[in-house]
């Protein structure tokens, strides 16, 4: 008996008893798993990267993206996207950017160098004979630029060329081709980032937590009441109901379309959906002159629309991308059809002086403390069961479904890459030297 | 013209691959090129991953090239394919089978973490690897379950996937008399210990096939190809369209319906028919999972086919598959052999 090994269980968390009544019950939940997996992002869809003004010709940038380190150059106007990982050692090539010609980006510390079309290894600096030379490279990534914005399809190593799909499919639902679908009286068409003469203005910025958290606020018609006291709201003394409640079984359309975006429609301000703007027991009424109509759809991989907000004729978009299971970034970006110069510039200057620090800022800064309001609970697994949803929570809970079904792959763990050992010294060290995990790569200043 | 040798390699299952090699290119090259697969990586002599044993013949290294070997290493046989030079006709041995990735057999304890009875004669066994334990398989390959106290062995494929380690979970058919039923039901408690052997079997998903995949289950043959299912799920990417005939003789012997439902759910290309071949008023399709195949499944020249359940149902299904226009060698197989 002496040399029979001991056979010892795993440790093992407790599964925790879960109600079938509740709204998010066992058998609900199964219905997203894939949802619930996809902690690191979904892959194979585009993303924003930068915005076309934060990457100067020939310049270098490297991000992360569902646990991807991505490498940005631009050359000749065109940006390219590789894997910001040498695969040699593994060193990120955008740390140190080093370039010898116009088609090809080098490893500043043993001399990889890849071409940027396709990202394999066109030569090694002190080794040019190698056998690995032709035979290996780095996974490109596809690039589309819009309205000032640099998107980048990122994909899976293996994920071919001939399945990347246009840029549309990830990108809010377009007007005027959906009006008859989804018809608004008060704005026939809102703009897409697509439309001739668009113009994007925006931000973004890192939140501390996961993309999903985030990604739900956006479209939780419950949630604006964290907007209750926001200055904007009371400068132009808009109607903004505490909460709206829906009404009616088709309150939100799910669009599933062969060739095009997979999303959910809500039809806010509509007899589906009824404004709350009074809670008596607790002496609350809304006061108000103007009413504030909009309407919020989300489309994969996590894309928002708010249309008709902040202005008329304007759309908000944002997007929650993930950079870990821990961090994302929060897009936001205003968009406006502006055909001549002078409604370009009006639309700059109203961007600078109300939209980006009342509402972008303002507004919106609101809904990023919430985001991380909820991340504790969220972080280590339980509150996926422990949540207890109610009427409203109809909108994230049929993203969650659509999700589940639509997306074109689940991000693994990040490998090898920032964030996937949280407790590593380096994340302490920057941390404590006051640059906080982030989406940028910090350039080696030499 | 440099002078040509013959090489052979020998995998671990028996398999063997010969080839003509001239005697100025790598043997890698040669036996990629000739299209035998190899493990290998780093193509320069330095990771190992294409080390291989001489067994007849002599090899020398390539000019300029260095090695990662030790001497005795190389005393004892061991070669790195990516540096070596056929001198004379070779045989090699290699650790691995010839199906990618070369996964070797292993032994390993796994506790009983649930025994549930999903149908009139269906039990699904749900195990745990032990601690310091991991059995790694392809979807659709199986395991050997020792039964306890009998010592007998008995085979089922996962209907979990790799991706749901350190968990596995087994669909069994109960049998009057078989060793494996009377354990579970009379034998078998939460937190027992079984021992488990595996992978094994030439019965695997081919991923990363764009064509249309047909999926026929008889009984609990629905385990293995539930295991693709699920896997091609994971692969994410385009996924090719899919359907899974699945049937039982009568309605009370069906199971997994619900898992089925949320399959559906998940993957939009995925269109599943549930048969009772001995229930005509059943709300389900009339007839085997055989039967339930019709001429505009197969429009795709490439389509592939997997198929397991019982032999005549393997049989049928095979014949009407290739009448239907799948190519023979497109069609993967596993027949369930009860075992009392």
């Amino acid at each position: 008996m002496a040399d029979e090994p001991v056979v010892r269980r795993r440790v093992v968390k407790a599964a925790s008893g879960i109600s079938e009544a509740r709204v998010n019950g066992q058998k609900t939940q199964s219905q997203y798993q894939p949802y619930k997996d996809a902690a690191w992002g979904f892959i194979n869809h585009w993303y924003p990267a930068v915005f076309s003004k934060e990457l100067a010709e020939d310049e270098v940038k490297g991000i992360q993206i569902c646990g991807i380190p991505i490498v940005l150059r631009r050359v000749d106007g065109k940006v390219y996207a590789l894997k910001d990982q040498c695969l040699h050692r593994g060193v990120r090539l955008s740390e140190k950017p080093m370039c010898f010609n116009k088609k090809t980006i080098s490893c500043w510390y043993h001399g990889f160098t890849f071409d940027l079309k396709d990202g394999k290894l066109s030569t090694i600096v002190a080794n040019p004979d190698d056998k690995l030379v032709g035979t290996t490279g780095l996974t490109s990534y596809p690039t589309e630029e819009v309205a000032g914005m640099v998107f980048v399809f990122v994909r899976e190593d293996d994920f071919a060329d001939e399945d990347v799909p246009p840029l549309s499919q990830d990108l809010p639902f377009r007007f005027p081709e959906n009006s008859e679908r989804f018809p608004h009286p008060l704005w026939p068409a809102a703009p897409s980032l697509l439309d001739a003469d668009a113009v994007g203005h925006g931000m973004h910025r890192t939140g501390y937590g996961n993309w999903r958290i985030a990604c739900e606020n956006g479209f939780d018609n419950a949630h604006i009441l964290v907007h209750k006291d926001n200055t904007i709201v009371h400068a132009m003394e808009w109607v903004l109901p505490l909460g709206i409640l829906p009404t009616s079984d088709d309150c939100i359309t799910v669009v599933e379309d062969e060739q095009g975006p997979k999303g959910m429609m809500q039809w806010l301000f509509t007899e589906k959906w009824a404004p709350v703007l009074e809670n008596e027991s607790l002496g609350l009424k809304v006061e108000g002159l103007k009413g504030r109509f909009y309407r919020t759809s989300v489309v994969l991989p996590g894309v928002l629309m708010v249309e008709n907000w902040p202005g008329e004729h304007i759309v908000q978009y944002e997007w929650y991308v993930p950079i870990t299971d821990d961090l994302h970034e929060y897009w936001e970006v205003l968009v406006k059809v502006c055909p001549t110069e002078k409604e370009r510039a009006d639309f700059q200057y109203k961007f600078d002086r109300v939209y980006k620090p009342l509402c972008l800022h303002g507004f919106n800064d609101c809904d990023l403390y919430a985001r991380e309001a909820m991340q504790n609970f969220y972080a280590d697994g339980t509150g996926w069961d422990d949540e207890q949803l109610v009427a409203t929570d109809i909108s994230p809970i049929t993203w969650r479904k659509l999700a589940s079904r639509w997306n074109r792959g689940i991000a693994k763990p990040g490998k090898g890459v920032a964030g996937s050992v949280k407790t590593h010294s380096i994340r302490f060290k920057d941390t404590a030297a006051g640059k906080p995990p982030g989406y940028f790569v910090e350039q080696i200043e030499d | 013209m440099s002078q040509t040798h013959t090489v052979t390699f020998r995998f671990a299952d028996g398999a063997s691959r010969a080839i003509d090699v001239a005697e100025d290119e790598t043997l890698l090259d040669a036996a990629l090129a000739g299209g035998v697969p190899l493990m290998h990586q780093c193509r320069s002599g330095s990771c190992s991953s294409c080390i291989a044993t001489i067994c007849e013949g002599d090899t020398s290294n390539q000019p300029g090239s260095s090695s990662t070997l030790l001497a005795s290493e190389y005393e004892a046989g061991h070669r790195l394919l990516c540096v070596s030079r056929a001198q004379s006709d070779c045989t090699f041995d290699l650790s691995y089978g010839s199906a990618e990735g070369g996964v070797v057999p292993v032994e390993v304890n796994a506790f009983v973490n649930a025994i549930e009875p999903i149908a009139s004669n269906v039990v699904k066994l749900s195990l745990e690897l032990a601690e310091g334990n991991w059995l790694s398989f392809k979807p659709g390959q199986f395991v050997q379950i020792e039964v306890p106290g009998v010592g007998k062995l008995r085979s089922y494929s996962p209907v979990s996937t790799e991706a749901d380690l350190p968990t596995l979970e087994l669909l069994i058919r109960l049998l009057p008399e078989g060793v494996m039923s009377s354990w579970l039901k009379s034998g078998a408690n939460v937190d027992d210990v079984v021992k488990l052997k595996g992978p094994y079997g030439a019965f695997f998903l081919r991923e990363k096939r764009r064509a249309p995949h047909i999926f026929v289950a008889g009984g609990t043959g629905l385990a293995p190809v539930l295991s693709m299912i699920d896997r091609m799920r994971q692969i994410g990417g385009r996924k090719p369209p899919m359907l899974l005939s699945f049937g039982c003789a009568t309605s009370d012997a069906l199971f997994y319906l619900d898992e089925l439902e949320l399959r559906r759910q998940w993957l939009p290309g995925l269109d599943t028919r549930i048969c009772v071949d001995r229930e005509p008023d059943s709300c389900y399709h009339n007839g085997s999972p055989v039967s339930a195949l019709r001429p505009e499944d197969v429009t795709d020249p490439d389509t592939v086919a997997y198929l397991c359940g019982p032999q005549g149902m393997i049989d049928a299904a095979t014949r009407r598959l290739i009448e239907l226009g799948v190519a023979p060698e497109n069609v993967f197989a596993e027949q369930f052999v009860p075992s009392n």
